[in-house]
């Protein structure tokens, strides 16, 4: 587990990690400066949001105008979906705002200290500001972005001419985990239980602060579909090189490989229910 | 003289046992030493969605 999605970006590329979650832009900004990686699926649709101080002045997002707003990195979709937003309020994020990186773990106690006005970032830091009493979801991503894509899953390009079987695995797995928690009438259980043992097992994190994540609302966020859809890609790299941090646009096929998504198309939920051994 | 040597030989044992107890990942370390079509893929992530 890292805290920050720089460390991710230089453990990629030095061959520590074989594989990552990471934003996508940052994905397609690797890939632009000849970093030999591809993003290969989608980790989840939806989940980000932008919050303010609960007792603070800004309640709508023309409030935002000379604020100052974290966010992740510079190549991230939660930077993106503030220019989005401001746009469609006739403002303009380079000149109406001032966005500083920070990293997702240090935002709710930024925000908490007035360091800063708000802050874009995926859940469950939202849901954390929500739930300790200080923040307010001033915007859902959704609002503004339908079909919204945060992280994706990117993989080195040695590992997938080398090893396409393991990637598939891996797809594979992740697709089945996107059907088990959206699993029609069983969501809400499966999620649940997802907070449970991630939040203890993996995030370290209190379960309550994930179970208000993936329940509240139950679409909040969302694991399906995750394929990788070139109109979602062409979208963000059109709105990277508007907002300056690509040099220009790059097609599809360079930065995404479609096949392992294709190869997980007949994948089905995993049979799992809390207490069962192991999931089949 | 030889019973000072010989605590700092225990003492020495003893914080390496603990160090490699507690802070070596071993299982990262035995994968990364099977041959690469076994390894098993190394995956990063932070803790948000």
């Amino acid at each position: 587990m890292f805290q920050g999605f720089p460390e991710i970006k230089e453990a990629l590329m030095s061959n520590k990690m074989q594989a990552a979650f990471m934003v996508a832009p940052m994905a397609i900004a690797l890939r632009a400066q000849g970093v030999p990686v591809k993003i290969v699926y989608l980790g989840h649709r939806y989940g980000s949001a932008v919050v303010v101080r609960k007792d603070g002045p800004i309640h709508r997002v023309s409030d935002l105008r000379g604020k100052i707003m974290a966010v992740p990195s510079r190549f991230s979709d939660e930077r993106l979906i503030v220019f989005r937003a401001l746009a469609a309020n006739g403002m303009n994020a380079k000149k109406d705002l001032r966005m500083v990186e920070m990293a997702p773990p240090d935002v709710a106690g930024a925000l908490a200290a007035s360091a800063i006005d708000a802050f874009s970032m995926g859940e469950p830091y939202p849901s954390q500001a929500e739930i300790v009493g200080f923040g307010r979801v001033l915007f859902h991503a959704r609002q503004y972005w339908p079909d919204y894509i945060s992280c994706v899953l990117v993989v080195r390009q040695d590992v997938i001419d080398r090893r396409p079987e393991a990637v598939q695995v891996l797809v594979d797995g992740i697709a089945r985990s996107g059907m088990w928690l959206d699993e029609k009438d069983r969501a809400k259980r499966h999620r649940l239980h997802a907070a449970d043992f991630v939040g203890r097992f993996y995030y370290h994190q209190d379960p309550k602060l994930l179970r208000w994540a993936l329940t509240n609302p139950i679409d909040r966020v969302k694991y399906e579909p995750l394929s990788p859809r070139r109109s979602d890609f062409e979208t963000i790299v059109k709105l990277m090189v508007e907002t300056g941090v690509l040099d220009h646009a790059i097609p599809f096929e360079e930065f995404v490989d479609t096949r392992f998504a294709e190869g997980a198309h007949a994948m089905t939920a995993w049979k799992y229910e809390a207490g069962d051994d192991r999931a089949k | 003289m030889r019973k000072l040597i010989l605590a700092i030989s225990a003492w020495i044992v003893a914080i390496t046992a603990a160090h490699s107890v507690l802070n070596v990942n071993w299982q990262v370390l035995m994968n990364d030493r099977l041959p690469e079509a076994n390894r098993k893929l190394n995956v990063a992530y932070i803790p948000v969605t």
